[in-house]
């Protein structure tokens, strides 16, 4: 349990009557990166959370928080920025108003306050409508409005339940950009999705099934574990020829209706394959972390 | 954890804040007490059991004084002279009297409430009726016929609000901040704040003391209007100071909001609040000693009476405001209570949101 992890579980478990929601469950989140949690409806990843800020009891095992043993872990709640899937705003205030009701809860008043709102309302969008009742928002900016309300105290550690449903691509990418700027000033940020693509943005990806750590590591490890490689299409002048010769060189080799498709076993092989034929056209087909996840649950 | 007022402030900042904007249930905090006044002032003022008779005898009237005497819903209050009788009336402690003479029999009539002044004439005049028939059967000489003569008192007007004045400004506050608390911890529970609570440096202490102090601003102004209400309009007395009736007022709405908040655990919604009306507010209203006095209760369920805070607090507020008490007066046993009442209930309460951690 050294200082590196954010947080560090070691066989933790916790059923609900007679149901394991989490089973022996051991995983350790780095600090300052971006760590996703998948796994289907179910698997755990909300009960995982919500034991981490002790919101629930765990059955048995050890965790840590931050460096401090689970147990302790109100002492710094004001380290830590929850958001649940319920958005935690009240919609007969306005979006300033609930913004300073979270800033006085964390102590934050006058110019610092001032200074945390405009930025946070700038980066969710919501600058213009900071006069706006709550609950006369869109779904997407009620969203917006909740993270940012949940960042306002700077948190080290930011748990995030399924943070970006309702929010539109662009707008993600500002959250994803800003998820960023964060782990790079040493934060961790934790997060569920159900949104494959979002996975892959993170550093790291844990997928969970029926409470445990199905699959772990960073988003090419896990397609690496799942036998998915990404594969180079070529068009080429003389498909059959260099197709031999491709496979004379060590390749795995498909030809599909006179298209050469070339397993990579990484991106650094394009140019080696280049280096053999001269396509006429090529194209590169990523393959997609859900099918990685697909095929690890089905091997489990 | 230390608690913090700063953050307790915060969180009676937001309430306000909240309370301010639903001007439905401001207008229902303000007007809400003025019907129910109404209401109760005059639908009630006609009270029939328990009717008191003044009597003032002066003789030859034996058989009409027994069948008076005999009626089980008449209290006889036996007077020395007709101007005790009118004076007893008009300030509202008689409902009625008879006058007894050898020539005349005089009834006095509460004005104010035609129901008892009726019933009062029909019970002296079937009393004379049974008295001649009597001495008829007795075989006596019948002698000239005495008159019975009506006469109206116009006296104190909705002599119950009186009573009933006081108790009714600690009702209404206990009724709408225990609805209103149970129902803003309800959405606390399904917005997910409390929740974001639990996992904020804001302890559950800071979060019903802001709760309370937040509440306490709309309590006031519940209790000043109503209070001027009840002595404006409906001219009960203010003998006591208002600042004190003021400050039983906020230690009971005090203690309905730790309340709300508790029984705020045992519903799932809104809805189900309302189910606690008659659980919660209907025993208190029956029990508390205002439309039936405490000594009328069965005395096995007195000791109920006794655990309910607007028992004290209507005795508190009457003694305010109807014999002038002051606070030294009414600080025991009434203030402790109310005050004990409250310190159990916050407890509960915040040990009951604590319950929230699986």
């Amino acid at each position: 349990m050294g200082m590196q992890s954010a947080i560090s579980a070691r066989g933790v478990t916790k059923s609900f009557g007679r149901q394991r929601v989490l089973d022996n469950l051991t995983v350790d989140i780095p600090s300052g990166v971006t760590y996703c949690l998948l796994g289907p409806n179910g698997s755990g990843k909300t009960t995982f959370i919500r034991a981490i800020v002790r919101l629930l009891h765990l059955d048995g095992g050890e965790m840590s928080v931050l460096g401090r043993p689970v147990s302790e872990v109100d002492k710094i709640y004001s380290q830590i920025g929850y958001m649940t899937q319920h958005k935690a705003l009240y919609p007969d205030l306005t979006v300033q108003e609930n913004m300073e009701f979270y800033a006085g809860l964390y102590g934050l008043y006058k110019q610092q306050r001032v200074a945390r709102l405009d930025e946070l309302l700038r980066m969710v969008d919501l600058l213009e409508h900071r006069g706006r009742l709550a609950g006369a928002l869109s779904g997407g900016m009620y969203q917006r409005l909740s993270l940012a309300c949940t960042l306002i105290h700077e948190p080290k550690l930011l748990l995030l339940d399924e943070p970006t449903v309702g929010v539109d691509p662009r707008l993600r990418q500002t959250f994803w950009d800003y998820f960023e700027r964060l782990t790079q000033e040493g934060k961790t940020v934790l997060i569920t999705t159900h949104l494959m693509d979002e996975a892959e943005k993170c550093q790291m990806v844990g997928y969970m099934r029926a409470g445990r750590m199905a699959a772990e590591g960073t988003p090419e490890e896990i397609l690496r574990l799942a036998g998915l490689r990404p594969i180079l299409r070529l068009w080429l002048a003389e498909p059959e020829r260099d197709a031999a010769l491709l496979r004379a060189e060590g390749y795995e080799i498909d030809v599909v209706g006179g298209v050469v498709l070339v397993r990579l076993e990484g991106h650094a092989q394009i140019k080696e394959v280049l280096s053999n034929v001269s396509p006429l056209d090529m194209r590169l087909a990523e393959p997609k972390l859900e099918e990685a996840f697909l095929r690890l649950s089905e091997a489990a | 954890m230390s608690h913090s007022p700063e953050r307790a402030g915060v969180v009676a900042l937001r309430v306000i804040r909240q309370l301010k904007r639903d001007r439905r249930t401001i207008g229902l905090i303000v007007f809400a007490p003025i019907v129910l006044m109404i209401l109760f002032g005059y639908a009630l003022s006609g009270d029939m059991s328990g009717v008191t008779l003044g009597l003032v005898d002066g003789g030859g009237h034996a058989g009409l004084r027994s069948h008076l005497e005999s009626i089980q819903d008449f209290d006889v209050l036996y007077l020395g002279s007709e101007s005790d009788a009118e004076r007893l009336i008009s300030e509202g402690q008689l409902d009625g009297a008879a006058v007894l003479g050898p020539d005349e029999v005089q009834v006095l009539l509460d004005a104010s409430s035609l129901q008892i002044a009726g019933a009062i004439a029909a019970a002296v005049q079937a009393g004379a009726a049974k008295e001649r028939a009597g001495l008829e059967t007795a075989g006596r000489q019948l002698g000239e016929e005495s008159a019975i003569v009506m006469r109206y008192i116009f006296g104190y007007d909705l002599e119950m609000m009186d009573t009933v004045g006081p108790a009714i400004l600690g009702l209404v506050v206990f009724f709408f901040t225990f609805i209103n608390a149970a129902i803003a911890f309800i959405r606390e529970r399904s917005q997910g704040t409390l929740e974001k609570f639990m996992v904020s440096p804001l302890s559950r202490v800071e979060m019903v003391s802001g709760y309370v102090l937040g509440f306490s601003l709309f309590t006031l102004l519940q209790s000043a209007t109503t209070l001027f209400v009840v002595t404006a309009l409906f001219k009960v007395p203010l003998r006591g100071s208002a600042l004190t009736a003021l400050a039983v007022v906020l230690l009971l709405g005090a203690g309905a909001l730790v309340l709300g908040c508790f029984f705020s655990n045992f519903a799932r919604s809104e809805f189900q609040v309302v189910q606690f009306i008659p659980l919660i507010i209907t025993p208190q209203i029956v029990l508390c000693g205002i439309w039936w006095p405490l000594q009328s209760v069965p005395e096995f369920i007195r000791p109920f009476s006794y655990m309910l805070p607007l028992t004290y607090a209507a005795h508190a507020l009457r003694a305010v405001m109807l014999k002038g008490a002051g606070i030294g007066d009414i600080l025991y046993p009434d203030l402790l209570a109310l005050g004990i009442f409250f310190l159990i209930f916050f407890a509960a309460a915040t040990l009951m949101l604590r319950r929230e951690v699986g």
